[in-house]
């Protein structure tokens, strides 16, 4: 049962707080899964850690060639932020496809990666920017990459029990890269995606330097394209080879027949399309033409 | 037309101010002192016989104070549909449920019930009840379960009524002429099948109830109800109770109906009751929003097939519609939705041949009942897309096609009361510029994947019930010692606007301002019996009552003031609250009746209305774009042009116009409940159930015409309904404009359209 609710306005007070409890308290940020969670029985802390009054939270910075952003960062934040829209667009689409507006309002980038569902929207987008998550804990930080820390379907590697992630960071676009984002949903408002997709991507001299594509949701967790990116890197960019590139995503990707989400073969005939259009965005973003 | 004060304005709702600040009552909020909440246990099987049930555990628990379950509560049968109590003979009203049986027949049906000091703890000894069950076959399909080896899911016995297997009630057979003959004098005919999905009304306010028994047995319960009155005569009917020792109100309000509780509010009411009496405590119950969604009536999907047959010219000749809905596990008002289907489905276009046969079956899914359109929908998505074939077929405009075939009055119809009025033609001519249908295949290029497209279907519904069903009204309307008036009506104000409404007609014929009017509505201890909300009716036949009863006590205050003033009766008149006669002798309301007071009298008008019926009319246009490669179908605007006879408050109108066309797009694109191959719903929460929101709104374009009824308060007809009845259609129409496919099965999914695509492709 919960017993207490703390706001520490430090790192080092909250992981303190973590050890404290032992295992038994959880951290809070937007509250947008945990409180569902909670109030499904599926998960019962003895103390909740709300991380929002952690200032350097908030903060969405540039830092080198890298946009970093604090774990507190929100969904409206990110979707508004002049920033993100101009060197990370495929985040900022992302995140303003999230839930609705009061969700986004309150739910940040980090409690979507952590909670580790197959098809979270602003982790999508972020494996496809090859996002590093920074880790904290009281013996020091490291850092993972945000693909790499799914464990299965809503389980992240990150230890809630014991870590922080404190920050996502991943290298802005340059002008001849370009991005996008594209979801199939039943609505346009609070529906849980029935497929999205991702796209970074860089051009050199009329050609695919190289391209990200990651879809979902039809794995544990955020999937590459990697037959499609396999494909385009190092082709001239063509109407074909991006259409080629599109067909291979739906030959590799496997989702399941959902009586919420659609059936597997309509998913994989329109994750086609979406590929194509994300691909053809972000060309387009790059200063490349079809 | 007529000149009026009050009427025709959209004066501010009498519940404006309490509802903007939240402040507004609604059964969810109440609470008395030493109040227990009831939980209820749910069947996990479609169908199944409890062999053992066993509540002693449950019943330990500290906090406990009572367990319901079949083998302690009453199992007299009743209908928790308003049907029971209006069913005229020789019709039969199926009786089929108690409140617990010995058999369960759908996933969520009640097993048991606990009231407990707490939610909590009533929620906790849930787990602690131990049934055994004993697994019987189910079916879920409507025509599986009218084959003869299809297992029963009631059996014939007193109270209720089948006709045939698994068919409860009686099948309807309605006809106009002989249609082989029609079909044989047709130069084109057409015969389709249409498939209807499970619709959920999800209104805001979920089923609730709060009961208290007195030491004198008496017994007060506030709940969602949409039909105080009747919900007292079921109340009184499963507890063996007289009615006059029951009262049942709204609190006042209700967080939406949509005709989900015409009756009981599924069993929230009974369940309350017995706790109550159980435990000589207040009892309270709120259905969850799973419960709402599982064990509530829902729209009855079903299947519809239409043949139309017609000349060259285009003239009608014959019609032919058969239906069969899906009423799950309990009637509710299963034998009446199946005939309004015919009813509406027939009554909008001459053809000198009609033909309709209809039933519904039960099988082991939620029960149907009435939603918002009650079977009207179901038939004019069928009717209307046929009727767009037929255009395509003759090389007509399917809006001059439907223009040369709509009713006009005097035709010869199907319905047993004459049509008195149609603003149709008007409805549709004004639609279609609203809409700009000239422009209609002419808004795509060849090799476009965004494709747009325009629609419209037309349609009609009911005012009122009769003479289908029992249907009158009564009003008590006083004009109280100080002049201000007061008026008391037992329907209720589930959003709709039926308090100002009602005032509105009251401070018309008496000849004061809103200001001086006060409503009170929905309770059955202090207004006279009435039928309540449904079938589009409020408006029309309490709104007649309301009339009735203000013209008798305006009636009295004039003749007491004639006496007072010396002056001939006829030369008298009130506006504004000032009794005027010649000349410039006045008196104000309040002299008349202050002077009234004192010398012992008071205007009591009582109005007693039973109610012709009254056809509205409606046409709906719409736009949309298709994505041709997902199957996504956007609306950019709909148009929704009504006959409502005469707007009593036009912005209440328009709000109830789009109100219905919003539920028709959900039901047009992305609202339906699935039940998977055990019964269960896959549907079963807001964040499952597509409701369109707020991002997915067009532009939604309500348009009044009015065609006054003679038979309705100061012209006015049903306009409740209406805005659900041909939106699907409308929409089915824009997206065979934009893309070419005919959808045949609702709702018009992303993916369904995506494959009608791909076989449009094939071929
Ligand atoms: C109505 C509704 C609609 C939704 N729609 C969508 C949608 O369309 N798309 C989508 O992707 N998601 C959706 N979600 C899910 C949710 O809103 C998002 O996943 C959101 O980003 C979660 O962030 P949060 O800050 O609210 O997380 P919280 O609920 O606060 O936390 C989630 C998990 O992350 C952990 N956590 C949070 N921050 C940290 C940290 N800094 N370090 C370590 N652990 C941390 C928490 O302990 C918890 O386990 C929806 C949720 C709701 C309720």
């Amino acid at each position: 049962m919960l017993k207490d609710y703390l706001l520490p306005a430090s790192v080092d007070e909250a992981l303190q707080n973590l050890q404290a409890y032992s295992g038994k308290a959880a951290i809070i940020a937007g509250g947008t899964d945990i409180m569902v969670n909670m109030a499904e029985g599926k998960v019962s802390p003895e103390a909740l850690i709300d991380i929002s009054r952690i200032g350097e939270f908030k903060q969405i910075e540039e830092e080198g060639e890298f946009i970093k952003l604090g774990a507190g960062v929100t969904h409206t934040q990110a979707a508004r932020s002049p920033l993100i829209r101009e060197k990370a667009l495929v985040l900022a689409q992302a995140c303003r496809e999230v839930g609705s507006l009061q969700i986004r309002n309150v739910g940040t980038l980090v409690g979507n990666v952590v909670s580790a569902q197959p098809a979270a929207d602003a982790a999508v987008a972020l494996v496809a920017l090859e996002a590093i998550a920074e880790i904290a804990d009281l013996q020091g930080k490291r850092e993972e990459p945000v693909e790499e820390l799914y464990a299965g379907i809503g389980a992240c590697k990150v230890d809630c029990r014991s870590q922080l992630v404190t920050a996502l960071r991943f290298k802005a676009l340059s002008p001849n890269q370009g991005s996008a984002f594209k979801r199939l949903a039943k609505r346009k408002a609070l529906a849980l995606p029935m497929l999205n997709v991702a796209v970074v991507l860089s051009l050199k001299e009329g050609a695919f330097e190289w391209v990200r594509i990651v879809m979902a949701p039809v794995g544990p967790g955020p999937v590459r394209a990697t037959a499609s990116e396999n494909i385009l890197a190092g082709a001239s960019v063509s109407p074909e080879i991006i259409e080629k590139a599109a067909a291979a995503a739906r030959e590799q990707a496997a989702p399941r027949d959902s009586a919420l989400r659609g059936s597997a073969a309509y998913r994989r005939d329109v994750l086609k399309v979406l590929v194509r259009r994300a691909l053809q965005d972000a060309v387009s973003q790059a200063g490349g033409s079809l | 037309m007529k000149e009026y004060q009050v009427v025709g304005k959209s004066v501010r709702r009498l519940d404006a101010l309490e509802k903007a600040t939240g402040m507004g009552t609604f059964t969810t909020d109440l609470a008395l002192p030493g109040m227990l909440y009831a939980k209820v246990l749910r069947s996990p099987h479609a169908h199944a016989r409890i062999v053992k049930i066993d509540t002693g555990r449950a019943e330990q628990l500290p906090g406990v104070e009572a367990v319901a379950c079949f083998k302690n509560t009453t199992r007299v049968k009743f209908n928790h549909s308003a049907t029971m109590t209006f069913t005229v003979p020789p019709m039969e009203a199926v009786l089929d449920e108690c409140i617990y049986d010995d058999v369960v027949r759908y996933v969520g049906d009640e097993v048991a019930a606990v009231a407990a000091v707490s939610e909590r703890i009533a929620e906790e000894a849930l787990a602690l009840i131990d049934v055994e069950y004993e697994l019987l076959p189910a079916v879920f399909d409507p025509v599986k379960a009218m084959e003869p080896d299809a297992p029963d899911i009631h059996i014939k016995k007193a109270g209720c009524f089948l006709c045939g297997k698994n068919i409860p009630g009686e099948k309807i057979h309605l006809a106009l002429g002989n249609v082989e003959e029609g079909f044989k004098e047709s130069d084109v005919i057409i015969e389709e099948t249409f498939y209807l999905p499970v619709q959920k009304q999800a209104q805001l306010e979920t089923q609730a109830a709060l009961a208290t028994v007195s030491n004198n047995g008496d017994i007060t319960v506030w709940s969602t109800t949409q039909t105080p009155h009747p919900t007292r005569q079921i109340l009184s009917h499963i507890f063996q109770i007289p009615q006059s020792k029951i009262r049942v109100l709204n609190p006042p309000y209700i967080g939406g109906g949509f005709g989900v509780r015409i009756g009981l509010s599924a069993k929230a009411e009974p369940i309350a009751v017995d706790l109550a009496m159980k435990t000589k405590k207040p009892v309270k119950i709120v259905y969850d929003r799973k419960e709402d969604f599982t064990s509530t009536d829902t729209r009855h999907s079903g299947i519809v097939t239409v043949k139309l047959g017609a000349k060259k010219d285009g003239t009608f000749q014959a019609l032919q519609l058969k239906g069969l809905l899906n009423t799950g596990a309990y009637c509710s008002f299963g034998a009446e939705t199946i005939g309004v289907l015919g009813a509406m489905g027939l009554s909008v276009y001459r053809a000198p041949h009609m033909l309709y046969t209809g039933n519904s079956v039960y099988t082991n899914i939620t029960p149907a009942g009435a939603f918002r359109g009650f079977g009207n929908p179901q038939a004019m998505f069928a009717i209307e897309t046929v009727v767009d074939m037929m255009a395509e077929r003759l090389g007509m405009d399917a809006k001059e096609l439907r223009l040369k075939n709509i009713i006009k009055p005097g035709d010869p119809w199907i319905l047993p009361y004459s049509c008195q009025s149609t603003g149709l033609a008007e409805c549709i001519e004004k639609g279609a510029k609203e809409i700009g249908w000239e422009r209609r295949g002419t808004l795509n290029k060849p090799g476009d994947t965004l494709r747009r497209g325009i629609g419209m279907a037309v349609g009609t519904h009911v005012s009122d019930a009769w003479p289908f069903c029992g249907d009158f009204s009564n009003a008590y309307v006083t004009i109280q010692a100080d002049g201000s008036v007061h008026v008391a009506s037992g329907v209720p104000d589930m959003g709709t606007g039926t308090r100002t409404t009602l005032g509105q007609f009251a401070a018309e014929v008496i000849g004061v301002g809103m200001e001086h009017v006060s409503v009170t509505i929905a309770d059955t201890q202090s207004t006279p019996f009435d039928i309540g909300s449904h079938a589009s009716r409020t408006c029309y036949v309490a709104g007649q009552a309301v009339m009735k009863a203000a013209t008798e006590a305006r009636g009295y205050a004039l003749a007491y003031a004639a006496n007072m003033l010396n002056e001939p009766l006829e030369d008298l008149t009130i506006l504004d609250a000032v009794v005027f006669c010649r000349g410039d002798r006045k008196l104000t309301l309040a002299e008349v009746a202050r002077h009234a007071h004192l010398h012992n009298e008071q205007f009591i008008g009582v109005g007693k209305v039973i109610p012709q019926n009254a056809p509205p009319w409606l046409a709906h246009f719409a736009e949309v774009e298709v994505d041709t490669e997902t199957g996504q179908v956007r609306l950019l605007k709909m148009v929704a042009a009504h006959d409502v006879g005469k707007a009593i408050n036009p912005v209440i109108v328009e709000g109830q116009l789009q109100g219905g066309v919003v539920q028709g797009m959900g039901y047009a694109l992305s609202e339906e409940v699935i039940f998977d191959r055990e019964g269960r719903s896959q549907h079963d929460a807001y964040h499952k159930y597509m409701l369109l929101t707020a991002e997915d709104m067009p532009e939604i374009k309500a348009i009044i015409v009015e065609a006054e009824d003679p038979t309705g308060p100061c012209g006015a007809k049903g306009v409740g309904e209406t805005g659900q009845v041909a939106t699907a259609p409308a929409i089915a129409s824009a997206i065979y404009d934009a893309v070419g496919v005919r959808m045949k099965q609702l709702p018009m999914t992303e993916e369904r359209v995506f494959q009608a695509l791909q076989e449009l492709q094939k071929r």
